[in-house]
Formats: structure tokens, sequence, C-alpha cells
């Protein structure tokens, strides 16, 4: 880590980029929105660029293009992919029906695995977790049969519309109350991560930038 | 009160500001004391073989990222201190990006490293599939490079998982470990994760996690005799974070009161006519 007056070395340089840049973005959080806006610009741009480096040396050519190059005739499924990567990069100039086939078969593809994996990974092991046994002792049933009850009452929280009892109103809104309740936890949590973050920014520009308290 | 609201995230800033400045209380620890995390991931690296090989799952967030730093670099520095050949793996470009700055740290700090770097897999949970098949590193030392070209992430003794919001320990809970025999699994991932997580944790499937900043100091503190496991990197500051919390707290009672305050003044007036 440099300071704010050591020799100016790639590091250096580094800091003082990446000080500014943090200047920038806090500069937003009180009320400088012009440069905030060109930082966020730059990001957008600078991850676009990582994303295509990444597509192309990582990825396309020695993925797609080296095995292929190597040994054309055995690959069928590459050539499959250069046309599905064709079609991808020819997006903007070709008609939407043709363009949609790449990026169908991705987000169905996607969408499989982690349906799949959600049901055997998630779903089943988690069940039989929970799940009351006659040879479990007292504190697991009582878990299980909570767990069953919540999930119960929040997923009633989801029923709209048609003729409801009393009982279902009560469990319906007692459900809600239970999602709300969970969802402000989960907040609180995301507050943490982002005050960690505030600090250890604080904590680059007066340390690692400006060379206080090192 | 605009000019107030205003001046309000300046006026947190200068206080985080201060707090960083100020000497921490001795009082105030970040590790938290009734932590089993540290002995649960000890115990899990302590049943590894000789010279294990590790895979690590390396997609954590940007955004995210400053929490879970210590204790990753002191998890990576406690698995190269005991020998274990790390094969490093992305499957998002985040990721990718955040690997490449630790691998030019460790590649610095410890020359007799094994570290082969799978690079960056695009699919996210199709890769992680792919992997569990075969794992091509063509970089790595031949013994292990058959291994891994023949069981792919099978091949392993260990699973860590460097987790963010996009991909983390669930993915691999859900997509590698049903391929590849229930292998143990210890992740690191942010507090905003933890309730997510925390289920596979008790039925088993992750069998450690390293999920809050105090699990992750009380790691960190467990391995503090470990080189280069503390070393470079810093904690936290224990009373600025205490002092956000504090203003976070402040500004989320000031709201809740100005919600139930009307209701209390609307009985109050009920009772007394």
């Amino acid at each position: 880590m440099t300071g704010f007056f050591d020799g100016l070395q790639a590091d250096t340089l580094a800091t003082w980029v990446a000080a500014l840049a943090t200047l920038v973005v806090l500069g937003g959080l009180l009320g400088e929105r012009r440069a905030f806006g060109w930082s966020q610009h730059l990001l957008a741009g600078l991850v676009t660029g990582f994303l295509g480096l990444l597509a192309i040396t990582d990825v396309i050519v020695p993925r797609l293009l080296v095995p292929l190059l190597e040994d054309p005739g055995s690959r069928i499924d590459l050539w499959a992919g250069l046309v599905l990567v064709g079609l991808t990069a020819g997006a903007p100039w070709l008609p939407r029906g043709i363009t949609a086939v790449p990026v169908s078969i991705a987000i169905g593809s996607l969408a499989a695995f982690a349906l799949g994996g959600a049901v055997v990974g998630t779903l089943l092991p988690q069940v039989a977790t929970t799940i009351a046994r006659p040879d479990g002792d007292a504190v697991q049933t009582a878990v299980a049969i909570g767990s069953a009850a919540i999930s119960a009452l929040v997923l009633t929280s989801f029923l709209h519309g048609g003729p409801r009892g009393r009982l279902l109103s009560v469990a319906s809104a007692s459900g809600r109350s239970l999602l709300v309740i969970g969802l402000g936890g989960w907040l609180g949590y995301l507050l943490l991560s982002r005050l960690i973050l505030l600090v250890d920014r604080i904590g680059f520009l007066l340390g690692d930038w400006l060379g206080v308290g090192l | 009160m605009g000019l107030l609201l205003r001046a309000a995230p300046l006026g947190l800033l200068l206080l985080l500001s201060v707090g960083w400045l100020l000497p921490q209380p001795s009082g105030l620890t970040l590790a938290a004391r009734a932590s089993d995390i540290a002995l649960r991931v000890e115990a899990t690296l302590d049943a590894m073989p000789e010279s294990p090989v590790v895979v690590v799952g390396f997609d954590p967030d940007i955004g995210t990222y400053p929490e879970i730093r210590p204790a990753v670099r002191a998890l990576l520095a406690d698995l190269l201190e005991r020998e274990a050949r790390l094969v490093l793996v992305n499957v998002t470009p985040e990721g990718r990006a955040l690997l490449l700055a630790e691998i030019g740290r460790l590649r610095a700090s410890s020359e007799r490293a094994v570290m082969v770097d799978l690079g960056f897999v695009a699919g996210a949970e199709a890769a992680l599939v792919a992997l569990s098949r075969t794992a091509p590193a063509p970089d790595a030392p031949v013994a292990l490079r058959a291994q891994l070209a023949a069981d792919g992430i099978a091949a392993a003794d260990l699973i860590v998982v460097v987790g963010g919001n996009e991909i983390g320990p669930r993915t691999w809970v859900e997509q590698v470990l049903p391929r590849v025999d229930q292998l143990p699994l210890v992740a690191i991932s942010p507090t905003v994760l933890l309730p997510e997580l925390l289920p596979y944790v008790e039925s088993g499937q992750v069998d450690a996690l390293i999920g809050t900043p105090g699990d992750g100091a009380a790691y960190r503190e467990s391995v503090a005799s470990t080189p280069g496991a503390a070393a470079d990197d810093r904690l936290v500051d224990r009373l600025a974070l205490l002092l956000g919390l504090l203003v976070g707290i402040a500004v989320l009672g000031q709201a809740l009161g100005e919600r139930i305050l009307p209701g209390l003044r609307i009985g109050g007036r009920g009772e007394r006519a």
C-alpha cells in the first residue's frame, strides 16, 4: 500500500485513480451528480470491455476456435456453437426470429440446470432434514412443525381474491407479517454489508491514500 | 429540515471517518465470542490428506468483497501453509477480476505455492456441471492434470466456495455436490446471504460457513500464527462500524416512530374522552 507522499510508481498511480473514483462516487452521495454520472458511464464501459475481452480470450478462442482449427471434422457441436456466436454477434442486423434462437437456448438451458439443481440439491435434502421422524427427538419435531406452520402461513399470504373465512384471513395476515419480518431481517444484513463497504472505502481514502494512521 | 437532510450524508461520512481515526476501544471486538465456526473450519481442513487438492470456486462480487476479503485471505494462507494444491476457477466475470488480483498477491508472497488456474468458465450453472465431469487444466502438473481431466472436481479433497450474490455456495451445493459424491465444502460468503445458507449448514451439505464478519474475525484469530494469514489485510474498523450501525438504528427507529406515534396519540385522546 502506498501513502500520499511516496514516489510515483504503478501502484501509487492505481491508488490515486481509485481514490479519485471513490471521491467522485462519494460526491454523488453529497449531491454532485454530473461527475457521478460520468463515473457510472466509465464503469459500464470498463465492465463491457472486460466482458468482451474475457469472452474472446477465455471462451471463444480457447474453447471454440482452437479446437475447431485443430480438428474441424469431428466436432459438429462446436460448429453449431460457432453459428450461435455469429447469430448473437449479428443481432443488430438480423431478424428478431433468428437472433432469438441463441438467447432462447441460453435462457432455457440455464433455467433447466437451475430448476433441476434446486430440486435435487435444495428441496429434497432440506425436506429430508426438516421432516419429523418417529425416532427424532422433541426439538427436531418442534422445528419440523414450526417450519411447516411458517411455510403454510407464508403461502396463505399469497392467496388473493375469492371468498375467505375469518381463520384464513388471520392466517394470511400472519403470513404477511412473517414475510415482512423476514424481509426486514434480510435488509438489516444488507445494511451491514453496505456499511462495511463504506467503512472500507473511508479506510482506503484515509489510510492507503492519505497515509493517515499507518 | 431540508438543510439537515442534505447535510446528513456528509455528517455520516465525517462520523465514520472520526470512528476510523480514533483508537479502537479495547472491549469492542469483532470476533464472535461463542462462534464455533473457526473450530469447524479447522476440523474440516484437518480431515484432509497430506498435500490435498482443493478446488476454490471464486465468485464474490465487488460490492460485498471487502466484507469477506480478510477471511478469504486468511483461509488461502492457511491452505497454502498446509501445502494444499489450489485449483482456482471462476464462473462469473466479477469473480475473475477479483481472482486475478488475488493470484498476483499470492504469487508474490509465496513462491512455492501450487496454484492451478482453470480460468473463467462460461455458463454459470452449466459450467459447474461441466466442471464436475472434467476440468481441463493444461498448466497443471502432469499427475494433477490427469486427475482433473478424468474426474473433474471429484478429484479434489475439499471444495472452498467464495461466494457473492450471483453464484455462491447454494449454486455449488445444487449443481456440484450431487455429482461429486458429497465432497466436504467450506464456504465464505457475505452476511446478506446468511439466511439463504444457514439451512445448508444445518443439513450438513455445507461443512463450515464463514458467513458474518464476526465469524471471519474469529477464524482469522485462530490462524493468526500462520504466515501471511493476518499480516497483509486489515479487518473492518470496529468503532466506525458500530457508529454506522447506531446511525442506521436511529434512522430506522425514527421512521418507525413516525408511523407509530400518531396511532398512540389517537389512542390516548380516546382514553381521555
